[in-house]
């Protein structure tokens, strides 16, 4: 079986890799030290099963393995963790996996050969038991049956089509299945709704102008574009910019 | 066994999380105690029944020349008082419960009109059995209202006296229940599941890798749970808070490997020079938590300490991290808030803790007095 350690600890990540050759059978393939790097090896390498650690700095384990859900065959994940005691109780409740530092050789050895592909249900239980759930510092992008990460920060905009909601970098354009009522749920404090099916990063408007037209237009930094602001949303969009903190 | 383990450690773990949560696990009554004391017991109403004496005792004296008929008069105003004491004790026994669901201030308004109401109808009480026993031959003599009127009068100011005593015993008590259960939870956030439990799977890997090192880490973590374990809130040394806040930084320095770097700036020191045990290593353990932790590549913590006029000075400075820089900075500001509380039964206002972020950075700023150790 081969394994993908991710923990950002890397005397955990040793401790790991010791007690799977004391077990025997298993391969690790690779370590990753946070949840970035564990969505983007587990894409170019392909493990059977992923052991992450919950607390990691970027990306935590919980985020990347909802992000790694969206893949054709994800692998398997059995969690670590030290301390975390409203996830614990999630797993527990949820039948996730789940080991506790410090780890022991057979509760490990007992966790790989049951180890099961998590449920978009389950996850969502468990970052529901969290105090307070972190909003996702990536959005996953599925590209020919693989997975690419766009940090949230890169984002411009979020456009809504009539199925999906396509993601707008300075680079790149991406589709992706989720909800616009979703996606301003989650990033209330850096995204702004400006139209029916616009979300507008704050920290990349630049500006809003009143077209020839009438109508009023948010200026955007990185692209050259404009994006209208529908009427309905033209007041709460103007209050914004005129409390705007820093207009930079 | 292996489940015993488990499950002793999750006890644990849940245990010490709901010790944490105290106030939402008990009820206020739990905790505070009742409002009122319980007039149903014998100890109580016996109190109430020497206090009515003693009261009538000096309304007897007050009131009439010394004669005769003073034990007269004695008996019968003590019945009088007597009456309206173990009345009023009644009362208060029957409505305890409802009185007790109540907060503070409805609670003694309530207690305390109904003992008024206890008070005019003994009053009225006694005269009709006046009346009854042909004693008086109108149940409205002419000292019918001067008699009500007194009555209240002095019914008003000793209610009230007494009403005032449990209510300052009452805020008395929760007081110092509050004072312990600061201490409690003082006690108990000193030391941190998360810290504990990787530092042991740390110190597990190194068993194998580097035992040297791992025996270091043991007794580096011993000395360190045996300062956080303590009791007392002392004074010790700077030297040896410097001591203790490198052991610690030597453990999260393996845990975390090249992440943490620490940029040290030791002044000279006083050798007298004191401050309260574990200043050092919670500012610092904030400062990893919340600077160095969430960071993918880690960062630098700078400490400074240094002595100026008879001051202590340390300044602590960590990087945070720009995404979920707000969520971050009040976490971090919460546990500060602990760091205060402690320096403030140490030294009272004298002490300063000031902490802010400035750009990317948080900065930690301690003014302490160099009080010295008694010689």
């Amino acid at each position: 079986m081969r394994v993908l350690i991710v923990d950002d600890e890397k005397l955990a990540r040793d401790r790991l890799r010791e007690l799977l050759s004391d077990i025997g059978g298993y391969d690790v393939i690779g370590e990753a030290m946070n949840g970035n790097e564990a969505v983007e090896k587990t894409a170019e390498l392909n493990p059977d099963t992923l052991l992450m650690d919950i607390r990691m700095p970027g990306m935590d384990g919980l985020e990347a393995a909802m992000h790694l859900m969206g893949m054709e065959a994800p692998p398997s994940v059995i969690f670590t963790t030290a301390y975390d005691q409203h996830a614990l109780d999630a797993f527990e409740v949820n039948a996730v996996d789940y080991l506790l530092k410090p780890i022991r050789r057979d509760r490990l050895a007992n966790a790989l050969t049951k180890a099961q592909k998590l449920t978009a249900r389950q996850l969502q239980e468990v970052n529901q038991a969290r105090q307070d759930p972190p909003a996702r510092t990536h959005i996953s992008v599925h590209l020919r049956g693989n997975i690419r990460l766009v940090p949230l920060p890169e984002v411009i905009f979020f456009l809504a089509d009539s199925k999906y909601v396509a993601v707008r970098t300075a680079a790149e354009e991406h589709l992706i299945e989720d909800s616009l009522v979703n996606l301003e749920r989650e990033f209330a404090d850096r995204f702004l709704r400006i139209h029916r099916n616009a979300l507008v990063s704050a920290a990349h408007i630049k500006g809003i102008e009143k077209s020839p037209s009438g109508t009023w237009q948010v200026n955007l930094k990185g692209i050259d574009k404009r994006l209208d602001v529908s009427r309905r949303h033209a007041a709460s969009v103007r209050r914004w910019a005129r409390n705007r903190p820093n207009p930079a | 066994m292996e489940l015993l383990n488990k499950e002793a450690m999750r006890e644990w773990v849940r245990s010490a999380a709901r010790q944490l949560d105290h106030d939402t696990v008990f009820s206020r009554a739990d905790v505070e105690g009742e409002i009122l004391p319980n007039f149903c017991e014998g100890r109580t109403i016996f109190s109430v029944a020497i206090v009515a004496q003693m009261l009538a005792i000096l309304i007897t004296l007050v009131t009439r020349r010394i004669s005769l008929n003073l034990f007269h008069d004695l008996l019968l105003i003590s019945l009088f008082v007597q009456w309206i004491g173990l009345a009023s004790a009644g009362v208060l026994c029957v409505s305890r419960k409802y009185l007790n669901r109540l907060n503070n201030l409805r609670a003694f308004g309530m207690a305390y009109l109904l003992l008024l109401c206890v008070t005019w109808l003994v009053s009225e009480s006694a005269v009709w059995l006046l009346f009854g026993f042909g004693k008086i031959n109108t149940p409205r003599p002419e000292w019918y209202n001067y008699f009500h009127v007194q009555n209240i009068c002095m019914s008003a100011i000793i209610n009230a006296l007494v009403l005032r005593y449990f209510f300052a015993k009452h805020e008395l008590r929760v007081r110092t229940l509050s004072a312990e259960r600061t201490k409690a939870r003082a006690m108990l956030s000193r030391i941190r599941p998360q810290f504990v439990f990787s530092s042991m799977n740390i110190i597990a890997s190194l068993t194998r890798s580097d035992p040297a090192k791992a025996e270091a880490a043991i007794e580096d973590m011993a000395d360190l749970f045996r300062m956080m374990l303590s009791q007392d809130e002392t004074l010790v040394p700077v030297k040896n808070e410097i001591e203790v806040a490198q052991k610690y930084l030597a453990i999260e320095g393996l845990r975390l490997d090249n992440r943490l770097r620490v940029d040290w700036d030791i002044g000279k020191f006083p050798r007298k020079a004191v401050m309260p045990v574990l200043t050092l290593q919670p500012l610092l353990e904030n400062a990893i938590r919340h600077g160095i932790e969430p960071m993918t590549a880690g960062g630098v913590v700078i400490v400074r300490l240094w002595e100026h006029e008879d001051k202590i000075y340390i300044r602590i400075i960590n990087p945070i991290p720009r995404t979920r820089a707000k969520r971050v900075e009040e976490s971090h500001s919460m546990s500060l808030e602990d760091i205060r509380l402690r320096f403030q039964s140490h030294y009272g206002d004298t002490a300063k803790l000031e902490f802010g972020r400035q750009d990317e950075q948080y900065i930690v700023n301690v003014v302490l007095p160099t009080r010295k150790e008694p010689t």
